[in-house]
């Protein structure tokens, strides 16, 4: 229960941040009655009115939610899955789909109880697997990066 | 009659080769994927959306695709209820209560096929509710000028709220988070940057699949992560496979009414495939006699929800073509779809676009079809995939996810903004607001606001164009229900709790 207060309290910061930033919204030359602004601040008032109602009555949380205790072991591996993914996400261009494909593939087998030798040959399937389906026969571009060099 | 010509011209559509393989791969993935524990209809059509584009096919086209992944999830998910006791996504919840115990019992066979016979039915009711009145709302829908349309979101939203049963204010709060994501981005009308904080890659907005496959697809992943812990194994389906005439017997009203209730609870927008099961379990509950096994295996509870599930997944799609308002989550990521093919969805649809609306509608028919055809002898091969490790379906999942997403613009600031999201999004659902309303509220978001300014432009600032027709009366008459109805029930809850505890 407290953990969701201080969320919902985090969220009024942000709502402040944004309305703050909305009340400069102004159109250089207008033409119509509601400029840009008004739409937002309308949405902010009344996220700020559920917010502080739901601060003050939080309500039950469903059951499948509540049995899943979060303990430090599940927390860091959630977090090591977002490293992961950013990870991916910034060598994505520099090295090329393949190459960093490969690597995140066998860090997420891994955070999923896969075995080393299991997670290396999904992982390799899969980056080379991927690249020749979209890349190749389904024409998303996706970059080479180090391996651009290899010619193919 | 003139319906019936245009569902002939649909039907035309629907069986050229490449719509009938489409609707044949459609359904045979949606099956996998809403048996998968966890992947519901949602994450199935959002990562078939990037790929949809890739291939190139025609807005009707992947429109079916899309729609038989839909139907295809609300098959699959009864597997993995009934064998599992997992249900792949909220819908399914109900089935698992009497699906289970019955596969307990052996009769895991009989349970499959008669809630097979059930989705099938359910879909088919739905269906042609969706051929009768589909046409009759967009006609009614043309005469709906800026102002009743943005009342119509308005009525959309609270009914989201409102009948989103335990928790209306997180609704509200997530679907109105919804709206405000979709004020990011340059503003058409008079080009101020609103939200991007000079972040080149918010320019445009929030890209729909970035902000689809975050809230649904990355924090899937992570959810799947706390799961890892939890062993599962499937019971096996053994002895008879088919239901017999007497067990056809007992479920056959229960299944016609569900049927009904579940088109027109798919019609409510947002209220969908959860509520439609939920409303279908308890009332069959109520009418059952004094022998009913309602909660341990009862067929009648299995069929019930199972065809309302289904049928309203059918059902869903008569707001989403007529008024262009989703009535489910996954229709909002259809939505999404059509907006990519830059096709406005409303009621005149209906006249610019006749054979993509009906050919959707017959492929619907021919969907169902293929679905019943396909479960009943492959089940066994359905269940098979139910033994696939998460570590080797989540990074597949993650990958198809980020590839998805950078195709979009070709940019690593999606990608990142994917993951924001994503986690975002996890914690959101952590604390139970429904990311499908986030969704919805996003879809919304645009046109809702377009709307208002348009109708305020038309009045010259007066407010009173809002509530100046009687379809605009109506539409209050009926946000005003939503609103008063969750507190109503609240006050029920609170005075049936005072006796029990004095």
């Amino acid at each position: 229960m407290i953990y969701q207060r201080i969320f919902l309290t985090a969220l009024l910061v942000v709502y402040a941040v944004l309305a703050y930033a909305a009340t400069t919204y102004e159109a250089a030359f207008s033409y119509e009655p509601v400029g840009p602004r008004a739409f937002p601040l309308l949405l902010l008032i009344l996220l700020a009115a559920g917010t502080v109602y739901l601060i003050i009555r939080p309500g039950q949380m469903a059951e499948e939610n509540a049995d899943t205790p979060l303990t430090g072991h599940v927390l860091g591996r959630l977090v090591l899955c977002v490293l992961a993914l950013s990870l991916f996400a910034f060598f994505f261009e520099t090295l090329g789909f393949v190459v960093s494909a490969f690597f995140f593939a066998i860090a997420m087998c891994r955070l999923y109880n896969g075995r080393w030798v299991s997670s290396v040959i999904t992982a390799a399937v899969m980056a080379l697997g991927f690249y020749g389906l979209f890349d190749r026969l389904l024409d998303v571009p996706l970059p080479l990066g180090v391996l651009s060099g290899l010619g193919v | 009659m003139e319906t019936l010509g245009y569902l002939g011209q649909g039907f035309g559509v629907a069986t050229t080769p490449l719509n009938l393989f489409t609707a044949l791969c459609g359904t045979l993935i949606g099956t996998v994927v809403g048996l998968l524990p966890g992947l519901g209809p949602i994450n199935g059509v959002a990562l078939l959306i990037p790929i949809a584009f890739a291939l190139g096919l025609p807005p009707e086209t992947s429109l079916i695709l899309l729609a038989a992944v839909y139907l295809g999830c609300e098959y699959g998910g009864r597997i993995s209820s009934i064998l599992l006791n997992i249900p792949g996504e909220a819908s399914a919840v109900m089935t698992a209560l009497d699906g289970h115990p019955l596969a307990r019992q052996g009769k895991g066979g009989i349970a499959l096929s008669i809630s097979a016979a059930g989705s099938f039915t359910g879909g088919l009711i739905a269906t042609i509710g969706v051929t009768i009145f589909a046409p009759l709302l967009a006609k009614w829908a043309v005469a709906f000028g800026p102002a009743e349309y943005f009342v119509m979101m308005v009525f959309a939203i609270t009914c989201l709220a409102g009948m989103a049963g335990n928790k209306p204010m997180k609704t509200a709060v997530a679907s109105l988070i919804g709206l405000l994501l979709a004020c990011v981005g340059i503003d058409a009308n008079s080009g101020v940057y609103r939200f991007t904080f000079d972040a080149l890659g918010l320019a445009d907005g929030i890209q729909f699949v970035v902000l689809v496959l975050g809230l649904f697809s990355i924090s899937e992943i992570l959810v799947l992560l706390e799961r890892t812990y939890y062993g599962q194994t499937a019971l096996k389906t053994s002895g008879r496979m088919m239901f017999n005439a007497k067990e056809a017997m007992l479920v056959k009203w229960t299944v016609l009414r569900s049927g009904v209730v579940g088109f027109f609870m798919g019609i409510l927008p947002g209220a969908g495939a959860t509520m439609a099961s939920a409303v279908a379990y308890m009332s069959e509950k109520r009418m059952a006699t004094k022998d009913n096994r309602f909660g341990d295996g009862d067929l009648r509870g299995l069929a019930a929800p199972e065809t309302a599930n289904s049928a309203a997944a059918c059902g869903s799609m008569v707001p989403m073509l007529t008024l262009g308002v989703p009535g489910s989550g996954t229709t909002a990521v259809m939505l999404g779809a059509l907006t990519l093919y830059n096709i406005t969805p409303g009621p005149m649809l209906f006249q610019t676009d006749p054979q993509l609306v009906w050919g959707l509608i017959a492929s619907l028919f021919i969907a169902n079809v293929m679905l019943v055809v396909m479960n009943i002898p492959l089940i066994r091969v359905f269940t098979k995939i139910l033994a696939v490790p998460y570590w080797a379906l989540v990074p597949g999942i993650a990958i198809v996810t980020a590839i998805g997403v950078y195709g979009v613009h070709a940019t690593t600031f999606d990608l990142f903004l994917m993951i924001v999201i994503g986690v975002v999004g996890y914690i959101l659902r952590k604390f139970d607001f429904p990311l499908s309303a986030v969704l919805l509220g996003f879809i919304l978001g645009g046109i809702m606001e377009q709307n208002l300014r348009r109708a305020l432009s038309i009045s010259n600032g007066e407010l009173s164009i809002l509530w100046s027709s009687p379809i605009t009366w109506g539409g209050w008459a009926l946000v005003v229900l939503m609103l008063v109805l969750p507190m109503y029930r609240g006050w029920r809850q609170r005075r049936a709790r005072v006796p029990a505890n004095p």
